[in-house]
């Protein structure tokens, strides 16, 4: 049996940690709301600066559940935590400024066009966490909680022991973000189904 | 037991699996130089498919493909709630709609077919292919569906060619893997699909024997191997562990070998670690170009027809050893009882995934 012990929203002004808000955009700050949210984790990681908001997105929920877990690292061996994400548009935000910077700035640029693939967003989570685990990126029509239920069933019963999973709605400017965390041998938590998720996720 | 076969396989080689194994068998490559193709002009290397439209060809390809899959098995399967289709593609039909680039051509495909269930897209770079092929078979070892259909497919555009030129990554020749003189990729379309089943009664031809892989990430790099194969170490590790297969047990190896210096590099690394690096391997993107999402696919349907003929294909492009470890690569085509072969793939994002496929 397995359950859901952290869950992390972020729209497009707030972020809540187990349903409890961590920060509301501040509206005057000249930080975007991404790096507002960085700030507020106290983190010196500036790769994160170079990432897309996709990958930031995916990132900062990571660390959010991380502080709300602070053995989430110290627990699992570094290849017994997966990554399953899913989003319906895939990379579309950075594919259309890639598409940009060829077409209308005549010079293809190749710091955008690592970032066109989604699953980049899971090696920079696994970089950040030196997490050698299992890694899937699936494109959906909509937010699917029987997707996550089935498939990281299957991870679990096949070497994982937790399971970072999360939904990447990211663009055009609409934010969001549905993360939450699978663990096997911790029980406190929600049962892992698939009314539970789409109960948490509120989307 | 999970059952693999019905392979096929569109690509410039041919419109069918027997056409492209023979261009194969016949030691033919896909790639040509297209005249003004690059960014600014320039000519470049692809292996592209003549003589299909251009308009949709996703879409297109995603359908005919499935047609074709549907002679060589049980066509009822395809109707059935507990047929799972899975998609593997990193861009799908962007030149369509790149805000969404998968949404029109899977609609369009699941009211063609009257798919009961809403299919996957595994978009996971260049391991999507052996991702979603694992991840076909575990659906089916959980019993959760009886069927699988996996599709992989990738189309060339100005998008993706770009792309590669602005991290200089293509090669000015035809890509030549895990040579000494390999520098860089050249890009391929194609598509193709396998089918996998609980029963090897949907099977008109034979089938294979899925064992059912893992997958690895380097937790090193977005968009550079790693410098030790510690991702794909691990995941081959790992899945010849959870198959019971000891390294020894393996005919061939079916690499990934995109012809840059740096993973072709890593690959060698990863499989002399493993000690399987004195078991013959070859790379097909000699004769396919990297057709990325769809690569996966492709080289398990051309690794099903080496087993099926007993026959070694050899690496093409490759002349003399370029890598700091030695590998076996196959430098002709060579009669062989091929019984266990071991398909791997290494891409961007740091990912690494294997699987083992066995002769009944």
């Amino acid at each position: 049996m397995s359950f859901i012990t952290v869950c992390c929203h972020i729209n497009e002004n707030s972020c809540f940690v187990n349903g409890e808000t961590v920060l509301h955009k501040n509206e005057e700050s000249p930080d975007s709301w991404f790096k507002q949210l960085y700030k507020e984790l106290g983190i010196e990681y500036p790769k994160f600066y170079k990432m897309d908001m996709l990958s930031q997105g995916g990132f900062i929920g990571s660390e959010f559940i991380k502080r709300a877990k602070p053995d989430l690292i110290s627990k699992y061996k570094d290849d017994e935590i997966a990554l399953l994400f899913a989003n319906s548009k895939s990379s579309a935000d950075t594919d259309i400024r890639f598409k940009e910077s060829f077409l209308e700035k005549k010079t293809p640029s190749p710091s955008l066009f690592v970032y066109t693939l989604p699953n980049i967003v899971l090696g920079e989570i696994s970089i950040r966490n030196k997490w050698f685990g299992e890694n899937m990126f699936a494109i959906l029509p909509k937010f699917t909680p029987d997707f996550f239920v089935q498939y990281g069933t299957i991870l679990l019963n096949t070497g994982s022991k937790a399971m970072l999973a999360g939904w990447l709605g990211i663009s055009e400017g609409r934010v969001q973000v549905f993360m939450f965390l699978v663990e096997t041998e911790n029980t406190n938590g929600e049962k892992f189904d698939a009314e539970n998720i789409l109960k948490y996720s509120g989307l | 037991m999970i059952f693999i076969g019905a392979e096929e396989i569109i690509s410039p080689l041919g419109q069918n699996m027997e056409e492209n194994f023979l261009s194969v068998y016949e030691n033919r490559s896909g790639i040509s130089l297209i005249p003004h193709a690059g960014f600014n002009d320039e000519s470049i290397h692809l292996s592209k498919i003549a003589g299909i439209p251009n308009y949709n060809k996703f879409e297109f390809l995603i359908i005919d493909i499935l047609e074709k899959v549907l002679k060589q098995v049980d066509p009822s399967i395809v109707l059935s709630k507990k047929t799972i289709v899975i998609i593997s593609s990193t861009k799908g039909d962007l030149d369509r709609n790149i805000s969404n680039p998968f949404a029109d051509s899977i609609t369009a495909f699941v009211k063609y077919f009257e798919l009961a269930n809403e299919p996957i897209v595994v978009s996971n770079a260049c391991i999507s292919g052996v991702l979603a092929i694992n991840a076909a078979g575990n659906f089916i070892k959980s019993g959760l569906y009886d069927h699988a259909i996996v599709l992989g497919c990738d189309v060339i555009s100005d998008f993706v060619l770009y792309g590669f030129q602005s991290l200089f990554a293509v090669s000015a020749k035809p890509c030549a893997p895990f040579d000494v003189d390999r520098d860089g990729i050249t890009l391929g379309e194609g598509c193709s699909a396998v089918v996998l089943s609980s029963s090897k009664e949907i099977f008109q031809k034979s089938s294979f024997q899925l064992l059912t892989g893992t997958s690895a990430n380097d937790a090193n790099h977005i968009s550079g191997p790693s410098r030790t194969g510690e991702g794909l170490f691990r995941s081959v590790k790992k899945t010849l562990e959870q198959n019971h297969i000891d390294g020894n047990e393996i005919d061939f190896i079916s690499a990934h070998g995109t012809a840059t210096v740096f993973n072709d590099e890593m690959e060698a690394i990863a499989f002399e670690r493993l000690e399987i690096n004195e078991k013959p391997l070859n790379s097909l993107k000699g004769y396919f170009g990297h057709t990325l999402g769809a690569a996966g696919v492709i080289e398990t349907a051309i690794s099903l027809q080496m087993m099926r003929n007993n026959l070694l294909v050899k690496s093409l492009g490759y002349k003399e050893s370029g890598t700091s470890k030695t590998l076996n690569i196959a430098t002709e085509n060579k009669s062989s009882e091929l019984n266990t072969i071991l398909k791997t793939a290494s891409g961007f994002g740091g990912c690494n995934a294997s699987l083992v496929i066995r002769k009944i």
